[in-house]
């Protein structure tokens, strides 16, 4: 059997990519923005610890998200351990497997179980009608988890949790800018995290945020975090040494700045892989769901094995070879990892369609490292493979043996 | 030289303060911005961030260079380091960490994300550290770890808690925030006990905006952390080792602890010659003794500590608010002792008789890049004269007290 286009760089020819594309945003300032922010820095001497560009920050992510206090951390995970110490949850959380897996963790630092729910096989997003499986006695809050740019319906979340009397708050690392029913997700149950690391909308190298609208939970945050000077002394168990710095803050600033042309540039990126990979077979685009605006910070694609022709991993191996960073993700899910296998064996087969999606998700480069040719390029390769699926499968199986 | 001659003339009285800007007890140095830049060139260059990242790399190659051992990894923060530390090494199914009372407030908070309790030991009184007779008390089957803590002036035996450590079976972990510089007679701290933690914080001999790090010769150790710092990780899609979080050090930060560990000749001997304006004009003062930096090996010259001795004729704390008016931000040495404070998780409840005494009598003294030596030098001429009209300064405190 012979290709129909034999140019494939697993087989040999020259890769499209001269070099390596990865899949984050990594959106950054320019150099001259980058040095006279910190020549600022330096003249200031203030380096860290509420500083005047992390006050100006926060500022301002209060009045772009509407919400009340803005809390900035060193990392997302962080702004996740801090919310749960924050909000003294107990026993066990519910959040969805289908997540990156720094959201579990976090509970277990401070000291809760992680209860893992499926998800909806269209949206990706928690299956808000498979919590009453899951939500016992020992239960005590729900984690919501706003994944690809997308929503979980926040507002019917805030009608389930109040109906049982559980803590409620969200894990938006994908969703900064995101506009759910015209409302910035931000403002969602008690709290919500964002993550401000640099495969991330919004960067400031590594990063995140926590948000609320409770002046009580705010000043807990803030002494965990914790903070000295301007902030009322709040009684908290320990705290978690989580400050951003102002060089941090700096470039979170200047990404603030650029974030509505990145978003646009997303966007357009985005329709791009829409329309040229609606005509492939096998392969399907997951459009943001939930919400009225989408940051499109993720490309992230099932693929059908069978109408595809190949495998996802298959697919992953010729686009890396044409050095497309393309990746599995999320994999393996969180209830199938090393760590959570052993401590909660329980899990192995009851998340079919978080298994189903870790078996076939794909996420492909969008943000600051493509341009519309590139995406097109990326596509074309898809397309490529598609055609020639028969013909790189038998390559791949003869390459490994 | 500025100089106050009638106690009127005192802040707490009502005076001008000596010093417009606060000076504080925070070492803030500063590298160069050249320098700094140079290093943000390389990650900006590679569009590389975060994750590992090209100053990431040389920082920890350069560090392990300076503490003589083969691995260093880096973190967030001296904070995680060390809680990431004290996870890995703890022994199984142990419940107590051995620390001392007399160090650094947040110690105990690090025990209480490991649900480790705190066991707490006296300090020698001459020299602030624990020592060997001070943790063998301590020691008992629920013992997980010993945290060695050197003092914030000179460094503890670390060769004789190490063996006191490797007799009983137990990990040693030294938390060396506060002596990144110093030698011992058994070599270079960095490479003692079975890991060593330093901080990269803005206050500390290198300032990294914020970080820290580990430094060991244990590979295994290593491994394990720099995975720990990034979810666990140990390969693409898989997470290996268990308790992971995200600690990584980003490029900024790393790039600032590099221009700053360049500079580090230049600090210390700006740092030699604060300690020495302090060190010879604090000498004819009565009733006050400086902690000296023990000269024979090599040491930071960072800290100023003081002890208030008995003949001293006012308390810690009341020659703190008068100083402290004037914006001399002279503060207590560790204050209060960690056993003394409530705490909302469990630790083993200490009577510690020489920290409680020792927790009243020392003080810190401004330091760092923002103390010229000519100040240094008009702080000490404050110190002297409340010292000299300590009688009358309480009685007028009192009548302002009274009024």
């Amino acid at each position: 059997m012979k290709a129909i286009n034999e140019s494939f760089a697993i087989c040999g020819a020259e890769a499209v990519f001269n070099e390596t594309i990865p899949v984050g945003q990594l959106y950054f300032p320019s150099w001259e923005r980058y040095e006279a922010s910190m020549r600022g820095i330096f003249e200031r001497q203030y380096y860290t610890n509420n500083g005047p560009l992390l006050t100006k920050l926060e500022d301002k992510l209060q009045e772009f998200l509407g919400v009340k206090h803005v809390i900035c951390v060193t990392n997302g995970t962080f702004g996740l351990m801090m919310a749960a110490e924050a909000l003294e949850l107990s026993g066990k959380v519910v959040l969805p497997s289908f997540t990156f897996i720094a959201s579990a963790q976090s509970l277990n630092w401070a000291g809760v179980e992680p209860v893992f729910c499926d998800v909806d096989p269209s949206t990706h997003q928690i299956a808000i009608d498979r919590l009453d499986a899951l939500v016992d006695d020992r239960v005590t809050g729900i984690m919501g988890v706003n994944l690809w740019g997308g929503a979980c319906d926040p507002e019917e979340l805030e009608q389930y949790a109040k109906g049982r009397g559980l803590k409620l708050y969200f894990d938006s690392a994908h969703a900064f800018g995101c506009e759910a029913n015209g409302k910035k997700i931000g403002g969602f149950g008690s709290l919500e995290i964002f993550s401000f690391h640099a495969t991330k909308v919004l960067s400031a190298t590594e990063g995140g945020c926590v948000c609320t609208n409770d002046d009580d939970l705010a000043n807990r945050l803030r002494s965990i975090r914790p903070s000295y000077g301007g902030v009322t002394p709040t009684d908290v168990v320990k705290v978690a040494n989580a400050r951003m710095s102002e060089a941090q803050a700096a470039i979170a600033l200047l990404s603030l700045e650029d974030f509505e042309v990145n978003r646009k540039n997303n966007e357009k990126l985005f329709s791009i892989y829409d329309e040229m990979l609606s005509s492939i077979p096998g392969i399907k685009l997951i459009k943001p769901a939930g919400v009225t605006l989408s940051n499109y910070q993720y490309v992230v694609c099932e693929i059908d094995e069978e109408n595809f022709g190949m495998s996802r991993d298959s697919l992953i191996e010729v686009l890396k070879a044409e050095n497309v960073m393309a990746r599995r993700y999320f994999y393996p899910g969180i209830h199938n990892s090393v760590e959570y296998r052993k401590s909660l064996p329980d899990y192995a087969d009851s998340l079919p369609i978080t298994d189903y999606l870790c078996g076939t998700c794909i996420q492909l480069p969008i943000g600051a490292m493509v341009d519309s040719n590139s995406v097109g390029a990326i596509c074309k390769i898809i397309d490529k493979a598609n055609h020639n699926s028969d013909y790189l499968q038998s390559f791949l199986a003869e390459s490994k043996r | 030289m500025k100089k106050k001659y009638k106690i009127k003339e005192l802040a707490i009285l009502g005076g001008e303060k000596l010093f417009s800007i606060p000076k504080s007890t925070s070492n803030l140095l500063q590298p160069s911005i050249e320098g700094f830049l140079g290093y943000s060139k390389t990650f900006f260059d590679q569009k590389r961030y975060t994750n590992n990242g090209p100053n990431v790399k040389l920082l920890e190659e350069r560090l392990a260079e300076f503490h003589q051992v083969k691995y260093c990894v880096t973190f967030s923060s001296g904070f995680w380091a060390l809680v990431l530390a004290m996870q890995a090494l703890a022994l199984r199914g142990k419940t107590e960490i051995i620390m001392p009372s007399l160090t650094y407030r947040r110690m105990t908070d690090m025990a209480a994300w490991l649900n480790l309790k705190p066991h707490f030991c006296e300090v020698d009184p001459e020299t602030l550290a624990m020592k060997a007779e001070t943790v063998i008390p301590c020691i008992n089957e629920n013992t997980a770890i010993i945290l060695g803590v050197h003092p914030i002036v000179n460094c503890c035996e670390v060769e004789e808690l190490s063996a006191v450590a490797k007799k009983n079976n137990i990990p040693i972990l030294f938390d060396s925030v506060e002596s990144v510089y110093e030698s011992t007679s058994s070599g270079k701290v960095g490479r003692f006990g079975n890991a060593e933690c330093f901080s990269l914080h803005a206050c500390k001999l290198f300032n990294g905006f914020g970080g820290g790090y580990l430094t060991t010769n244990d590979e295994e150790l290593a491994l394990k952390l720099g995975s720990a710092r990034s979810f666990g990780f140990v390969g693409v899609d898989c997470v290996g080792v268990e308790g992971g979080m995200n600690a990584k050090l980003n490029e900024m930060h790393a790039a600032m602890s590099l221009a700053s560990l360049d500079d580090v000749e230049n600090q210390i001997a700006k740092n030699r010659a604060r300690y020495y304006t302090y060190k010879s004009s604090l000498s004819s003062i009565l009733g006050i003794r400086l902690l000296e930096f023990d000269e024979e090996f090599k040491t930071g010259y960072k800290n100023i500590v003081v002890e208030i001795l008995d003949d001293w004729p006012l308390s810690r704390d009341e020659t703190i608010s008068i100083l402290n008016a004037d914006n001399v931000l002279a503060r207590p040495y560790y204050y209060p002792p960690l056993h003394s404070k409530p705490m909302q998780y469990d630790y083993v409840p200490a009577n510690l008789p020489v920290t409680d005494n020792l927790a009243e009598s020392f003080l810190n003294l401004p330091c760092g890049q923002l103390v010229s030596n000519d100040e240094i030098v008009e702080i000490v001429e404050l110190i002297r004269f409340i010292s000299a009209n300590a009688r009358a300064i309480k009685e007028s405190l009192s009548e302002v007290e009274g009024a």
